[in-house]
């Protein structure tokens, strides 16, 4: 975790209300991993009083650079929108855990919903980068939310689903994964909670339903895996990276969790935002 | 009222016995010639680690009132030898267990630590959402989520005590048994240098809100947790009153040693799909820039009313709104929300603190306390003198 001051490259609108941002900033980029995260201090200094939680959307550690994916949704969006080349911001980060991926995989599946995208695009430049297959399922309320496929790498297979039939398959993104869940061995996703919720449970009987088995079962066979570390993700099918607002982004607030099976709260900052689908509590919590 | 030592480690501080309390006064601002022979452990009964400069006359030997590094006298003391090397606080339920901003910030330079709300047992908090922005501020309704006081000691006390700055252990509860039953076990822990009693969360339905607003339901918890504990008292006041000064000299004559205020303000959000309110627990508490004027006011009523201490807290993100409070009659801040905008803010208030000093040629920032109260009600700027052991 360092603080440290990031120039904006490049800002512009690459979808109607969602911006791509470039940013230098090569001490916040060393060592960042896919599915961390920067929180971004505003330069509206009496209004503004919290900073903004951004994902790594794309990392590249030669240039020193980053990429940050929004949609304008309030004024600290919009500030955000204002900036120009040159201008600095003062970023806290990489900050919450990693995606982990096991090294046996060959196929990865990455499912986004929305902005969810933004959560996940790192992920496929890693995968790709270590000769892995990637499917990106995407799934949009229309075509103008539609992810533009020249920003993404050539090497992913791009699926397209919209709730209103105008691009792709016509329904919710999550209909698409059955055709794919025999493929993969293992999946990444983010996106609305409630398409989270849906491949959590398709997760949790892919087992039963296809006849496979899960990642890390002949390794380490009978070790009890601590909940929340890096292999308790490996070996699960599904990892989930987890939204909500946020205080400090470094676990001292207590103010983003979500709930695990055992009935504690985890802290999407801090033991996340990356947590193994089966680590959470997806019905009610509290 | 001492029979139970929860934690005994055997470590060098575990030895040292705490300065017994025998004072006759309350104190405000120890002068800095009486200060260095008086404490020569920290309140949590650590063997001082190595004793930054403070040695009586230290500050006039080496140093000419205008040149530019001039040691700078901002210690303080908040009663009952919880004596912090400067006034700048880091507040309860902003700044964890002391541990989680890491090497972003140097908590050592900081004046006190207040760590996360604590409480017998532990608890799971509210639901989500548990934060929002608001203008100029932020709602919060964590729900006092907390391992409970007996982790809390395992997990932190060990760590804390090996630290300069000195750590106050935020107590909540639901009944006066509870306050007293933490602050017991809290008692006599290596690492533990104070308490700050948070009588008035208003994010709980039994978060201790009820004594909060009643000021004999206040005294009373005061003097029960006094009873049961010798470590430096604070009690935090809410600002959710008609009129806090009853319940401020109710506290400070049940024996608390310090006050602080305020607390957050009770306040709701609404979704953006206006459908319901926003937060989870609906309520939540406003801080920030936003509640600065009230603080503000609180302070000022409260400084007039009791004679110990009083430790400001609400919206403090520059130096201004410091020299504000102390103008005000507070004779430390805690900074709390501006955290998380930026982190490294307490420590540099620090500093700002003791270059406005040197700008204004001062020794110390005590001639800063008090200078807008009115002259009628006498200036608590003279407290520390008043009232000098």
């Amino acid at each position: 975790m360092r603080l440290a001051g990031a120039e904006l490259l490049e800002s512009r609108e690459i979808l109607p209300g969602q911006w791509l941002q470039t940013f230098r900033a090569p001490e916040l980029v060393a060592g960042a991993r896919a599915g961390q995260f920067v929180h971004v201090r505003t330069g509206d200094y009496s209004g503004l009083v919290l900073r903004r939680p951004f994902s790594f959307n794309t990392i590249d550690p030669v240039g020193g650079n980053l990429t940050i994916h929004f949609r304008t949704i309030g004024r600290g969006t919009e500030w955000f929108t204002r900036l120009r080349p040159g201008d600095r911001v003062d970023m806290l980060g990489p900050l919450g855990r990693p995606f982990e991926v096991d090294p046996r995989t060959r196929h990865v599946l990455l499912i986004a919903g929305g902005l969810g995208m933004a959560g996940v695009r790192a992920l496929a430049d890693e995968a790709i980068r270590d000769g892995r297959q990637v499917t990106l399922l995407f799934g949009g309320a229309s075509a103008r939310d539609v992810y533009p496929s020249s920003l993404l790498p050539d090497e992913v297979e791009y699926v397209v689903a919209t709730d209103d039939g105008a691009v792709g398959h016509h329904g919710f993104v999550t209909e698409l994964v059955p055709e794919y869940e025999a493929w993969a061995d293992q999946a990444f996703a983010c996106g609305p909670l409630p398409m989270l919720r849906a491949l959590a449970g398709l997760a949790a009987s892919r087992g039963r339903r296809l006849g496979v088995a899960s990642l890390g079962r002949k390794r380490g066979a009978g070790r009890p895996i601590p909940a929340g570390s890096p292999q308790a993700r490996r070996k699960a099918f599904l990892q989930v990276s987890m939204e909500q607002n946020m205080g400090c982004a470094v676990g001292a607030c207590l103010g983003c969790v979500v709930m695990d099976t055992k009935g504690a709260p985890q802290r999407v900052c801090r033991e996340g935002p990356v947590f193994a689908s089966d680590e959470l509590a997806w019905e009610g919590g509290w | 009222m001492r029979t139970r030592r929860r934690v005994v480690t055997s470590g060098p501080g575990a030895s040292a016995k705490r300065r017994p309390t025998v004072r006759r006064f309350k104190s405000a601002i120890v002068p800095a010639t009486h200060r260095a022979p008086a404490f020569p452990t920290n309140a949590a009964g650590n063997r001082a680690t190595p004793a930054p400069d403070r040695t009586p006359g230290h500050a006039t030997a080496t140093s000419t009132a205008g040149s530019p590094d001039r040691e700078i006298d901002l210690a303080v003391d908040l009663g009952r030898g919880l004596r912090l090397e400067n006034p700048i606080l880091v507040a309860s339920g902003t700044f964890g267990y002391g541990i989680e901003y890491g090497d972003v910030v140097d908590i050592q330079r900081l004046g006190a630590i207040c760590c996360k709300g604590t409480t017998l047992r532990p608890r799971v908090g509210n639901p989500t959402p548990r934060v929002t922005e608001t203008p100029g501020g932020m709602l919060n309704s964590i729900g006092l989520q907390n391992p409970g006081v007996d982790a809390v000691i395992e997990k932190y006390a060990g760590t804390w005590s090996g630290w300069r700055v000195p750590v106050i252990v935020n107590v909540a509860g639901e009944s006066i048994a509870d306050y007293v039953e933490v602050a017991r076990r809290l008692d006599g822990v290596p690492g533990v240098a104070g308490i700050e009693l948070n009588i008035s969360c208003p994010n709980v339905g039994k978060g201790g809100i009820q004594f909060a607003i009643d000021a004999e339901a206040a005294g009373a918890v005061t003097a029960a947790v006094r009873r049961a504990t010798d470590l430096p008292l604070l009690v935090k006041v809410s600002p959710n009153v008609a009129d806090v000064r009853p319940i401020a000299r109710a506290i400070a004559d049940a024996g608390a040693d310090a006050l602080t205020a305020i607390n957050t303000l009770s306040g709701i959000a609404v979704a953006a799909d206006r459908q319901k309110p926003l937060l989870g627990n609906i309520y939540g508490g406003l801080s920030g820039p936003a509640v600065k004027p009230v603080a503000l006011r609180i302070v000022y009523e409260v400084s007039q009313v009791v004679d110990i201490p009083v430790v400001a807290i609400g919206g403090v993100t520059e130096l201004a709104d410091v020299l504000d409070y102390l103008a005000v009659g507070a004779v430390a801040v805690q900074v709390g929300t501006a955290i998380f905008a930026d982190p490294t803010l307490p420590a540099r208030l620090v500093d700002d603190l003791a270059a406005e000093c040197r700008r204004r040629g001062l020794e110390d920032y005590r001639s800063l306390i008090g200078t807008a109260l009115s002259k009628r009600a006498g200036a608590p700027s003279a407290k520390g003198v008043e009232y000098r052991p």
